[in-house]
């Protein structure tokens, strides 16, 4: 059974028909990279997956947990599903532990000791742990990336979407964020990810899906992928990005 | 023949003025809290789009700045008995500077709100967070702090203009001026260390604010 079920997906945003008919499943541990030009769709539908945007049509299902169209309770879903933005979006006015502990002991109700520990433990998973005090306005762009993600992990989701998280980042603090995925690949999680970075995609990614004006235009093996697109459409993408 | 001043006219009045004092103080704190709080409710009420409380907060706030401080209060204080609502003095003007306040922060605090990065509400969302802890925990903290130097002169101009509950015999410290030139006949003196009062409360007033808001709002709010 698989984690997430995407089935027959539609969204708009007025008459621009955004999603048009998705189907995507996804198991357990996998590492989804989504992939795609600007506008084919990528973000509308990791949004859709947390309750961000409503659909349509179709139907998404994560762990058991149904979405519907205009969702209106979305927190049990939302403690299944954590995001990570291009932007960061961490809370100015916390340091960096009390943005991991915030949600912990407010949404999960954690004491403040078992949410410190659990902050420091995550801090320390994504090398920032004397960071514990710092604000955001004192941490680099990757550094404040790693936070995060840290405060994401805190929640403890089944799944974790990111959006372009290292799109935002200088080149040379791409590659801390990415070694914090790959570790988290690494210890099994469940990661979908648009990303640009196609090289990550391919030595990381489970399975790789390409979008196009709205629909999964191709899908599979990222190494096959890459070296054998199977439409002009993604043979385009890839010779574009490189 | 030039005028002889007499101050010490003045100071035989010490007690009236420390009274009157303490009672502008007293004012100005309850109205800066309750009304701090009406515009909290306001502003989230406005920047979120809570109907019906929207609506009801954006006529509250034309109609509050579009008329002045004294014609409210006299509305209050003499307007409303006739629709059996009885109140003393100082009920009345405690309750025209906080719907006086409340209005001016509504809008100074919405435009803190509005300020949020869409982002870091999602962020929030995407924790779970309801949207009354998102509004407490995220968007509120940021919003006063970025807003608190318009709040605390806002504030500073209420406690300035507590001066007209005078006109409805509540006995802060223009009152007590009044009460005092009236005894002595020393007008200049008299207005003149009423005048330096106000100067040193609206200082004094403004740096304790200031000083709130560093230990309320963290170190982003100076
Ligand atoms: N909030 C919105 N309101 C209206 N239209 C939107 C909104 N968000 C996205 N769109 C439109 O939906 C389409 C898909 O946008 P989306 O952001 O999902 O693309 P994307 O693949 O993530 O692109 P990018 O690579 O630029 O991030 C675009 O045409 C965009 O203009
Ligand atoms: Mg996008």
């Amino acid at each position: 059974m698989a984690l997430v079920r995407i089935e027959a997906l539609h969204k708009h945003f007025g008459s621009n028909h955004v999603l048009r008919g998705i189907d995507l499943d996804i198991e357990e541990g996998q590492v989804i990279a989504l992939i795609g030009r600007s506008g084919s769709g990528k973000s509308t539908l990791l949004r859709t997956i947390n309750g961000l945007e409503s659909f349509d049509d179709g139907s998404i299902e994560v762990d058991g947990e149904h979405i519907r169209p205009q969702g209106t309770d979305l927190r049990a879903l939302r403690m299944k599903v954590g995001m990570i933005f291009q932007q960061f979006n961490l809370f100015p006015h916390l340091t960096a532990g009390q943005n991991v502990m915030l949600a912990t002991r407010i949404v999960r109700k954690m004491g403040d000791d078992a949410a410190r520990d659990l902050a420091k433990s995550m801090l320390l998973k994504v090398g920032l742990q004397e960071k514990f005090d710092a604000y955001p306005d004192q941490l680099s762009g990757g550094q404040q990336q790693r936070v995060a993600i840290a405060r994401a992990l805190a929640m403890q989701p089944r799944v974790l979407l990111c959006d372009e998280i290292t799109s935002a980042l200088d080149p040379e603090l791409v590659n801390e964020v990415l070694a914090v995925v790959k570790n988290l690949a690494a210890e099994g999680m469940t990661l979908i990810m648009v990303t640009h970075e196609m090289r990550f995609a391919r030595e990381v990614g489970d399975k790789l899906v390409f979008m196009y004006q709205g629909r999964i235009h191709e899908s599979g093996d990222p190494q096959t992928l890459f070296a054998n697109p199977q439409t002009p459409e993604l043979a385009g993408f890839i010779g574009s990005i490189n | 023949m030039a005028y002889a001043f007499d101050f010490s006219a003045v100071l035989e009045y010490r007690e009236a003025l420390l009274a009157g004092t303490g009672r502008t103080l007293m004012l100005t704190g309850i109205g800066a809290v309750a009304g701090l709080v009406l515009g909290t409710a306001g502003a989230v009420s406005r920047a979120w789009r809570l109907a019906p409380f929207d609506r009801i907060f954006a006529v509250y706030v034309e109609l509050i700045r579009n008329t002045p401080f004294l014609v409210q209060l006299f509305f209050i204080f003499f307007g409303l008995p006739s629709l059996g609502v009885q109140m003393d003095e100082w009920q009345a003007a405690i309750l025209a500077v906080v719907i006086n306040l409340g209005a001016y922060s509504t809008e100074i605090i919405r435009a803190g709100i509005e300020a949020t990065p869409r982002g870091q509400i999602e962020a929030a969302q995407s924790l779970a967070m309801t949207r009354r802890q998102i509004f407490f925990h995220v968007v509120l903290p940021p919003a006063l702090a970025k807003v608190w130097p318009a709040i605390c002169s806002q504030v500073v101009i209420v406690m300035l203009g507590t001066s007209v509950c005078s006109q409805i015999a509540a006995e802060e410290l223009t009152f007590a001026a009044n009460f005092i030139q009236s005894r002595n006949f020393r007008a200049f003196e008299t207005y003149f260390v009423v005048t330096a009062m106000y100067f040193l409360l609206a200082v004094g007033v403004r740096q304790v604010l200031a000083l709130t808001g560093q230990r309320l709002l963290g170190r982003r709010s100076k």
